[in-house]
């Protein structure tokens, strides 16, 4: 029992220690700033903000040849 | 013409690393989807014998593989450990490809990690058809197969890790402090679980106070965080609208992080446990309304204007539905936490009821809409059959609403009846029959879901890698740039 006392007792400190550190971290790097930056991270030059990304059923009708035969 | 033709603008370096991304992820999500998928259908056949069993005890009943305590058990681990975790994977890996702008480096490490788990599983199933299970409450895997459960997971925690260590965007989404959080979680609550409980099992009460430590935390702190990413992932994406407030996300993250790990003891009221234990657990799960509500209040705000896209996504209603189903659930479930309502729900069919409103109503149905996202994008083919889609999503919808609903009412009967000294026992069992035959009713509907969804994927994949190949995609590229009036 004690090496196992010592392995959960080990982690039961360390991870509080990681989420703390964790939390040190965002702040230091600045990740808990910028959120309107943060907000655009799903979207990119090619699928930017304005464009729906999922158009599978009841699709609007599109030129001629860009839908699947 | 190039906006609806992913080929059309193959130039771009967007374009080109999006394709970059998704290529290298194919093989080891697809492994992940496909043997997820496989368990999931399995986990219902289980999930259908087992219900039948509950208004029918005869059935099947000359086996022993096929008794209830074995064939439900069965089913738990399939659909948690091989369907929902399986699925979890796959989906990580993408997201985090996606959001760290990194492919999928040395694909062998995941797809070992893809090729153990389901070895471990494999094992431990048939081993708990066989008998051989630990009788401990999501844990029930026999101890010979978790240790290479614990590795697999182990590789893929590590590289989920090593994506976010290369990645070539410094700036953190939401999403990825919840996969980041959940695959440090899940790894501590189960190594955690087993010494305490299989290896070197403590004494007494505490087995089931570390029971419920894990069994609490392992819907909490992995298929919720997973699921919570994958929302805030999608549904911007989908409508092409950035979250309502980024800062109300952080708040639900870490005040989650903060007390969700703490509500597991309030399944022990009543219970031989000091009464603080329990008060602490209840509180913390009241505090819970906070990250809930901070959730549901960005779910909400960012859906407002765009609810007529779900006509067109098939990810939009699957994740629309998982994220009403999580505000829900959570807050049904600090209502059970409270200990006046404890005393009626506990022990009944309405906790079952509650389980599946979370791992199937939330989860499962976020997990669908993801994986409506990410297969096109991976195959580079479109969903074959509209159809099967639809019927896949009214199949589960009307499944798990069947499921729920009239199971919560009977629970909570079943729970007053049995507070009532002058029933007996049996009669509280006839109480329960009309809702368990309910149940199995909407069983077979929700696995009539899930053949669909399997069709579909297999047809996919007969298009992506069978002598015909499809024409090209028109969803890749996002339809509606702009000047197309999808479902506004």
């Amino acid at each position: 029992m004690g090496v196992i006392t010592f392995i959960l007792m080990g982690s039961s400190l360390a991870f509080p220690a990681v989420a703390l550190y964790a939390l040190w971290w965002a702040g230091r790097e600045g990740q808990l700033r910028h959120s309107e930056k943060a907000a655009l991270l799903p979207f990119d030059e090619q699928e930017p903000v304005g464009q729906m990304t999922d158009v599978v059923l009841n699709r609007p009708s599109a030129p001629a040849g860009s839908l699947k035969s | 013409m190039a906006a609806l033709s992913p080929r059309g603008t193959a130039t771009s370096d967007a374009r080109a690393q999006l394709a970059e991304i998704d290529e290298s992820c194919r093989g080891s999500v697809l492994l992940f989807f496909l043997s997820g998928m496989a368990w999931l259908l399995a986990g219902s056949v289980f999930a259908l014998i087992a219900s039948y069993k509950l208004h029918a005890p005869d059935f099947l009943g000359d086996f022993a593989w096929l008794t209830f305590g074995r064939i439900r058990t069965a089913h738990l681990n399939a659909v948690i450990y091989g369907f929902s975790a399986e699925i979890s994977v796959g989906v990580i890996l993408w997201m985090m490809c996606r959001l760290c702008r990194v492919p999928l480096m040395a694909q062998s490490v995941i797809n070992l990690a893809a090729l153990l788990w389901n070895f471990g599983l494999t094992i431990g199933i048939i081993g708990i058809l066989a008998g051989d299970t630990t009788g401990v409450e999501y844990l029930e895997l026999p101890k010979y197969c978790t240790p290479i459960l614990f590795l697999a997971f182990a590789l893929i925690a590590v590289w989920t890790i090593v994506i976010f260590r290369f990645r070539r965007e410094k700036h953190l989404y939401v999403s990825q402090w919840y996969i980041l959080a959940a695959v440090l979680w899940f790894p501590w609550l189960y190594s955690t679980a087993q010494l305490l409980l299989i290896m070197d099992p403590a004494r007494g009460a505490v087995q089931a106070a570390v029971n419920w430590w894990f069994a609490h935390n392992v819907l909490g702190l992995w298929f919720t965080p997973v699921g919570l990413a994958s929302i805030y992932y999608f549904l911007p994406k989908v409508i092409g609208r950035p979250i309502h407030s980024y800062y109300l996300s952080v708040l639900g993250f870490w005040t989650l992080a903060l007390f969700y790990n703490w509500n597991g003891f309030h399944h022990l009221v009543g219970g031989p446990f000091p009464a603080w234990m329990i008060t602490i657990s209840i509180v913390a799960s009241v505090m819970m309304v906070i990250p809930v509500v901070a959730t549901a209040i960005n779910h909400h705000f960012t859906m407002v204007g765009h609810f007529g896209k779900m006509r067109h996504s098939p990810t939009l209603r699957f994740i629309f539905i998982g994220a009403i189903a999580y505000t829900a659930s959570s807050l049904q479930g600090v209502l059970s936490s409270v200990r006046w309502f404890s005393e009626t729900a506990h022990f009944t069919h309405h906790t079952v009821a509650h389980a599946h409103w979370g791992m199937y109503a939330f989860f499962t149905m976020t997990m669908f809409g993801a994986m409506y996202y990410i297969l096109p994008r991976i195959t580079q083919r479109e969903w074959p059959s509209d159809g099967l889609i639809s019927l896949h999503f009214w199949t589960t919808l009307v499944g798990i609403a069947m499921y729920v609903l009239p199971l919560s009412l009977g629970g909570w009967f079943q729970g007053k009846a049995m507070l009532d000294p002058q029933i007996p026992f049996l009669e509280v069992v006839k109480i329960t029959l009309p809702y368990l035959k309910i149940r199995t009713v909407s069983g077979l509907l929700l696995t009539l879901g899930h053949v669909a969804f399997f069709v579909n994927i297999a047809w996919l994949l007969v298009r992506t890698f069978g002598p015909y190949r499809a024409p090209e995609p028109m969803i890749l590229a996002g339809v509606g740039t702009g000047n197309a009036p999808v479902g506004k």
